[in-house]
C-alpha cells in the first residue's frame, strides 16, 4: 500500500524544478496544454518503475542543458513491512511530516515512516536509482530497491497502448492479482510433440516421391539411419515462450480486440483488484475512449468517492465530465511561476472552488475565465460573442480559451473568482450592481490580480439593457418577450410595473413614434426583472438577445453600455 | 525431547527459568521450527560465542535461517545506532572507535528505544523476541530488553544460578526483583534432559537437588551423591598430584570428553596441568593476551628475535626447552656444532639468516612438529601463526594489528571444543563434555560450582577439603 509522499523534479524535460505532495488518492492534474502534466508522470514512471535501464536522450534535460543532472526523488510512505526491513534499508529510513512537508533525517514517533528514492542521470546518460539518506551518505553506504521491492512499488501505467496487461507478462497487471503464475510450458511442449507425430503422418505421403529417392540413395551408400528416414517437423521450429498466455472472451477472441475504453477500464479494475499489492497507477489522458458515463465508472473504480482510496493514482485529463466526479482536493493545477519553477497547487474544497468545480469544471481547463454573476450574464455574454462570430477578423471567446462560469449569484460570484486567481488563473467577475458584493471581499480579489465588470452604479443587467441599448432593439426585445411570454402577460407586468402608468399598446405607440423616454425604459427594465416571472433570466433567452437583438444593435447603443461591454472583450483578448 | 505444558510462541511477556541441561535450546528450536508468517523473530543472547553456539545447534535442529535474527544485545543495539545515531543522542565517534565504549553503547540505545521512534519499524521487522542467557544481562541491558518490550512480545530465558559474569561496573539485573518484577515468570524447566539423553538420569537429579540446596544455601553431602560422582579429597598431604590424577580421568564413553575447571584467577596453573595432563588443552581468555604482547615485542631485526620465537614456543608447547635449543642454533650457526641439525633447528638458522614473518612461521610450525613436543595451547598458537603469515604478504599491517584483527575474527567465530580442556568455569560456561572435572571446590562460589557440576554429563569429579559442600 505504498504511497508518494513528495515529488521533487529537477531539469527534467519541461521541469526546471517542481515539489509537490501529491494526495494519497487520487491526483488529478490539469493545466494549460505542455505545461508538464504528462512529465510527471514520466517522472514517477522512470524512477519507481521495475527498469533495469533508461532510454534517455539530451532532449529529456531541461533545456537541453546536460550539465544539469536530471533528478527525480520521490519520497514513499504508508511503507509495508517489507520496506521497513532494518537489514535492507535501515540506513535510509526517514521521517516525514506530511502537514509541513518536513523531512527528519531519522524516524520519529509523530512523523510517517519513509524512503527517499532517487533517479538522477547526469551527462553520461546513465540513469542511477539510489535509496538517499544524509547518515548513509556519510558512512559511505549506498544502494537501491532490491529488484523485488522495485517490482512491487512499480506503478501500472495506462497508456495509448496498454493491452500488454492482459497477458500474463512481466509487469502486467495480471501478475499482480496473485501469486497464481501461468506455466504454460509443459501443456505446450506436449503439444508440440503431438503436432510433429500428426505432421509426420501426413509428411510421408506428401513427401514419398523424395524420401524414396534418399532411402535409395543412402540405401545403395550403405548409409545406416538413412535407409527408413521420415519427414518430421524440427523440435525447436514448434516452440512457445511462456508470456503468450493472454485473456480471451468465450469465443476465443483476445481480450485485447476489445475497444480502447474498455481495455482501460478493465485494466483500471483489475488495477483495483490488485490494490493490496500494487497501489500506484498512472494514467494518461483519463478519458481516452471513454463515454462521460464511462469517465465516471473508472473514476469509481479508482476510489475517487472513498475515504480511504484504495489506490494512488496519477492522472491528466481534458475532460470536464472527469472534474465534476472529483473533489477539490483531488485537482492539482499545474503552473510554472515566475521565477522558472513548476507548481501544483491543490484547488482544495472550499466551497467557493468546488463550487465551480461541479457548476462549471470547464473553467479548470481554460486559460482565461470570466465568472459571471448568474446565467442571464453567461448567456448574454455567449450570445454577443456569437454575434460577433459572423465578423470573420473576430476570435471567438472559445478559440482564445476564455470560458464563462456561472458565479452563482452575487454572493458567491466574487469568492469563486477568488479561489481562480489563487490557482493562478487570470479571471475577471463580471456583476451587476443592484446589489453589490462584499467590498472587502472585492477588493482582496482586484488586489490579487482579479479584473471586475460591472453596469453602472445600481443597474442590474436588465436595467443596463434596457437604459443602454438603441429603440429600435428596445422594441425586439419587447416582442422577443411577447413571443416568450405571451401579450396578456406582459402587458400586466408592465401595467404593474409602472403602477399603470404605462401598458403595452402605449409603449408600443411611443416606440412607432421613435423615441423611447428613459422613464419607458426604467419602467420595462423594471418590469422585465419582478422577480416571479423575470422576461429573459436564463442562458437560453438571453443568449437569444445577445446573439439577435443587442450585439447587431451594438453600435447604436449607449455609450456607457457599449464602454461596459468593449472592456469585457477587450480583456478576453488579451488572452 | 521435552514435552512443556507451555509453550513460548503463547507467552506475550514472560520468563522462563531454565537449569543447565534442561533443553532450553530445544524450546527455542522446537519455537523457531513451529513459527510461521513473514516476520522473522529477534533471538538476542550475550556474547558473539553464544550466538555461534546457538546458531550451530538451531541449524543442526534445522530452523530455517529466515525464521529468526540471532544477534548479540549489543551486536543489535550498534547495529541500531549506526542506523539511527541522531535518535539516541550518541555522537559519531561513539561507533567509530577502535575499541567500543559499551556503558556509553548500551545507555544511547536505552534513549533510542525508550522513545517511540522506531517502533513502527521494529514491530515492522519483527514477530517477537526471545532473550537468552538472560541472568547474564547487565543492568542497562535488561533496560533495552525492557523498551523493546514494549512494541515486541517477548519471553526471556536463563538460569539466575549460572549468572557468573556478575562484578562491580557489570552488575547483572537481580533475577527475582528486577527479571521476574518486568517478565512474570511463566515455568521453571526441571527435566534434566542432557543427563537423560546421556543415560544417567540420576546424576540429573542429583544436580537438581544440589540446585535447590545451592539456591537455599543448605549442605551438599557428596558421599551420599549417586556413584557417578567422585570426590577426591585434598587433605593438604598430596594435594597436587591428586589434582593431576583428578585432571587425568577419562571418560566412562571411548573417546568421550573431559573439561577441568580450575583456579579462575592463576590462569598459568591451568597451562601447567595442561602440560602434564596427556592430551589437554588449554581454553584461553577471548582477549588472547600472550599473542598481542608477542606480536607488540617481536621485530624481524631484533636481534633477540630468535629467543623470543623460542620461548613462545616453549609457553604454547611442552618440552621445548627453548635455552638449549637456542644455544645450539647459535654454535650451528659459528659452524663449532658437532651434531647434525634437525628440522627446526634448520628453520632456526634460516630465519635468523634471512628473518621474514613466514620464516618465524615455518619455524614455529616446525618446532611444534619436534620429538616429544606437544601444543597445549591451540589457540594462542593458530592466531599467531596466521597473523605472521598474514603480515608476510605485501602491503601488511603491522603484526599487532594482524594479530588483534584475528583474535577478533577468533572471538567472532567461537572455539573449537578440544576432547580434554582445562579452563575456568568463565571460560568453559557453555560448553559441555561427557567428564567434569572441578580441581578445587575452594575456588568457587555457590553459582560458580553449579555450573562447574553441570558441565559433564555422564561422570562428575570433585576435588575438595571436605566431603560435605555449601556448609
Amino acid at each position: 500500500m505504498a504511497r508518494i509522499r513528495n515529488i521533487e523534479i529537477r531539469n527534467f524535460r519541461s521541469i526546471h524544478s517542481l515539489s509537490w505532495r501529491p494526495s494519497s488518492g487520487i491526483n488529478c492534474l490539469i493545466g494549460p496544454g505542455d505545461s508538464g502534466k504528462t512529465t510527471i508522470l514520466d517522472a514517477i514512471d522512470y524512477c519507481l518503475g521495475a527498469r533495469r535501464n533508461l532510454t534517455i536522450s539530451d532532449a529529456d534535460f531541461f533545456e537541453m542543458n546536460v550539465d544539469e543532472p536530471i533528478c527525480i526523488k520521490l519520497t514513499i510512505g504508508d511503507l509495508e513491512d517489507g520496506l521497513k526491513s532494518l537489514d535492507a534499508y535501515g540506513h535510509f529510513l526517514r521521517g516525514f511530516r506530511a502537514e509541513t512537508g518536513e523531512f527528519l533525517e531519522e524516524p520519529e514517533k509523530d512523523a510517517e515512516t519513509v524512503l527517499c528514492l532517487q533517479l538522477e542521470i547526469r551527462d553520461d546518460l546513465e540513469p542511477k536509482w539510489d535509496l538517499v539518506s544524509d547518515r548513509a551518505t556519510a558512512q559511505g553506504i549506498s544502494r537501491s530497491l532490491s529488484w523485488g521491492d522495485r517490482q512491487r512499488l512499480a506503478p501500472n501505467r495506462l497508456g495509448a497502448l496498454s493491452d500488454y496487461n492482459l497477458s500474463w507478462r512481466r509487469g502486467s497487471v495480471l501478475n499482480k492479482l496473485n501469486d497464481e503464475t501461468a506455466n504454460a510450458s509443459a501443456a505446450l511442449i506436449n503439444a508440440a510433440r503431438i503436432a510433429r507425430d500428426t505432421f509426420g503422418d501426413d509428411a510421408q505421403k506428401e513427401l514419398r516421391e523424395t524420401l524414396k529417392t534418399v532411402r535409395t540413395t543412402a540405401s545403395s551408400l550403405g548409409i545406416e539411419g538413412g535407409t527408413d528416414a521420415k519427414a518430421l517437423l524440427d523440435a525447436h521450429s514448434v516452440s512457445f515462450s511462456g508470456g503468450t498466455v493472454s485473456l480471451h472472451d468465450a469465443k476465443g477472441v483476445p481480450l485485447r480486440n476489445l475497444g480502447v475504453g474498455s481495455i482501460r477500464l478493465l485494466i483500471a479494475g483489475l488495477q483495483r483488484a490488485a490494490a493490496e499489492k500494487s497501489s500506484l497507477i498512472l494514467i494518461d489522458e483519463l478519458e481516452y475512449g471513454l463515454e462521460p458515463h464511462r469517465i465516471i465508472r473508472l473514476l469509481s473504480s479508482l476510489g475517487a468517492k472513498e475515504t480511504n482510496p484504495p489506490l494512488q493514482a496519477f492522472v491528466t485529463t481534458h475532460s470536464p465530465t472527469a472534474l465534476r466526479e472529483l473533489s477539490g482536493n483531488q485537482l492539482f493545477v499545474l503552473r510554472k511561476t515566475d521565477g522558472g519553477s513548476h507548481e501544483a497547487m491543490q484547488a482544495g474544497i472550499e466551497d467557493a472552488a468546488q463550487g465551480t468545480i461541479r457548476s462549471h469544471p470547464e473553467a479548470f481547463l481554460s486559460s482565461r475565465v470570466i465568472v459571471c454573476e448568474g446565467a442571464s450574464e453567461v448567456g448574454f455574454l455567449r450570445g454577443l460573442d456569437a454575434c460577433f462570430s459572423s465578423n470573420t477578423a473576430y476570435r471567438p471567446l472559445a478559440a482564445r480559451g476564455v470560458s464563462l462560469a456561472d458565479g452563482g449569484g452575487v454572493s458567491k460570484v466574487i469568492g469563486r473568482g477568488q479561489a481562480l486567481v489563487e490557482l493562478c488563473y487570470p479571471v475577471a467577475v463580471f456583476r451587476d450592481d443592484d446589489k453589490q458584493p462584499d467590498a472587502a471581499a472585492e477588493t482582496a480579489f482586484e488586489g490579487a490580480g482579479g479584473a471586475v465588470f460591472k453596469w453602472q452604479p445600481g443597474q442590474a443587467i436588465e436595467d443596463a439593457i434596457f437604459q443602454g441599448v438603441s429603440d429600435t432593439a428596445v422594441e425586439v426585445l419587447v416582442a422577443y418577450a411577447i413571443d416568450l411570454h405571451g401579450r396578456d402577460s406582459i402587458d400586466q407586468w408592465i401595467k404593474s410595473a409602472s403602477a399603470n402608468a404605462l401598458d403595452l399598446d402605449a409603449f408600443e405607440s411611443e416606440a412607432l413614434v421613435g423615441e423611447i423616454s428613459q422613464d419607458t425604459r426604467a419602467m420595462l427594465a423594471k418590469a422585465s426583472k419582478q422577480k416571479n416571472n423575470p422576461w429573459l433570466k436564463n442562458v437560453t433567452a438571453m443568449e437569444y438577445a445577445g446573439r439577435t437583438i443587442i450585439g447587431p444593435e451594438m453600435k447604436d447603443a449607449d455609450q456607457d453600455f457599449k464602454s461596459v461591454i468593449a472592456a469585457i472583450f477587450r480583456w478576453a483578448e488579451d488572452a | 525431547m521435552p514435552e512443556n505444558t507451555f509453550d513460548i510462541l503463547e507467552i506475550d511477556r514472560g520468563t522462563v527459568t531454565a537449569p543447565a541441561g534442561c533443553g532450553k535450546t530445544h524450546l527455542i528450536a522446537e519455537a523457531l521450527t513451529r513459527h510461521l508468517g513473514s516476520k522473522s523473530v529477534l533471538v538476542l543472547t550475550h556474547t558473539n560465542a553464544g550466538v555461534a553456539a546457538l546458531r550451530s545447534r538451531l541449524a543442526k535442529a534445522g530452523v530455517p535461517s529466515s525464521a529468526y535474527h540471532l544477534m548479540t544485545i549489543d551486536g543489535w543495539v550498534i547495529r541500531l545506532l549506526s542506523m539511527f545515531p541522531k535518535r539516541s543522542g550518541a555522537n559519531a565517534s561513539l561507533l567509530k572507535a577502535t575499541r567500543p565504549n559499551y556503558p556509553k553503547i548500551r545507555k544511547a540505545a536505552c534513549v533510542l528505544l525508550k522513545e517511540a521512534h522506531l517502533y513502527d519499524i521494529i514491530t515492522a521487522n519483527y514477530d517477537r523476541l526471545i532473550v537468552d542467557e538472560y541472568q547474564d544481562c547487565s543492568v542497562p541491558q535488561h533496560a533495552i530488553v525492557f523498551y523493546a518490550a514494549r512494541v515486541l512480545r517477548t519471553v526471556v530465558l536463563g538460569d539466575p544460578m549460572q549468572a557468573i559474569f556478575n562484578w562491580p561496573g557489570n552488575e547483572v539485573a537481580p533475577w527475582k526483583d528486577m527479571v521476574c518484577k518486568h517478565f512474570p515468570l511463566v515455568a521453571e524447566l526441571d527435566v534434566p534432559w542432557r543427563w537423560k539423553n546421556a543415560d544417567s538420569e540420576e546424576l540429573g537429579k542429583w544436580l537438581l537437588d544440589t540446585r535447590n540446596a545451592l539456591v537455599n544455601g543448605t549442605p551438599v553431602d557428596l558421599r551420599a551423591a549417586p556413584p557417578s560422582v567422585q570426590w577426591i579429597e585434598l587433605d593438604g598431604s598430596d594435594d597436587y598430584n591428586r589434582q593431576l590424577e583428578a585432571a587425568r580421568t577419562n571418560s566412562p564413553q571411548a573417546g568421550g570428553s573431559v573439561l577441568v575447571i580450575g583456579n579462575s584467577k592463576k590462569p598459568q596453573s591451568h597451562r601447567d596441568f595442561a602440560a602434564r595432563t596427556p592430551g589437554a588443552i588449554t581454553v584461553e581468555n577471548v582477549d588472547l593476551r600472550d599473542v598481542t604482547e608477542f606480536a607488540a615485542d617481536f621485530e624481524l631485526d631484533d636481534a633477540e628475535a630468535l629467543e623470543k620465537i623460542v620461548k613462545f614456543a616453549a609457553s604454547v608447547m611442552t618440552n621445548v626447552g627453548p635455552d638449549d635449543f637456542v644455544k645450539k642454533v647459535q654454535s650451528q650457526k659459528s659452524g663449532n656444532a658437532r651434531t647434525e641439525s634437525n628440522e627446526a633447528e634448520v628453520l632456526a638458522l634460516e630465519f635468523s639468516e634471512r628473518p621474514s614473518y613466514a620464516r618465524a612461521a615455518a619455524l614455529l610450525s616446525g618446532i611444534s612438529r619436534m620429538t616429544g613436543v606437544r601444543v597445549f595451547r591451540n589457540e594462542v598458537l593458530r592466531v599467531c601463526l596466521k597473523a605472521l603469515n598474514q603480515c608476510d604478504k605485501e602491503d601488511a599491517d603491522s603484526l599487532y594489528e594482524t594479530a588483534v584483527r584475528f583474535r577478533e575474527q577468533s572471538r567472532i567465530l567461537g572455539r573449537a571444543v578440544p576432547n580434554r580442556a582445562i579452563g575456568s568455569t568463565l571460560l568453559l560456561k557453555g560448553l559441555e563434555a561427557d567428564v567434569s572435572v572441578i580441581l578445587d571446590t575452594a575456588h568457587h562460589d555457590a553459582k560458580s560450582l553449579y555450573v562447574a557440576m553441570t558441565r559433564g554429563s555422564r561422570k562428575l569429579v570433585v576435588c575438595s577439603k571436605t566431603p560435605v559442600l555449601n556448609e
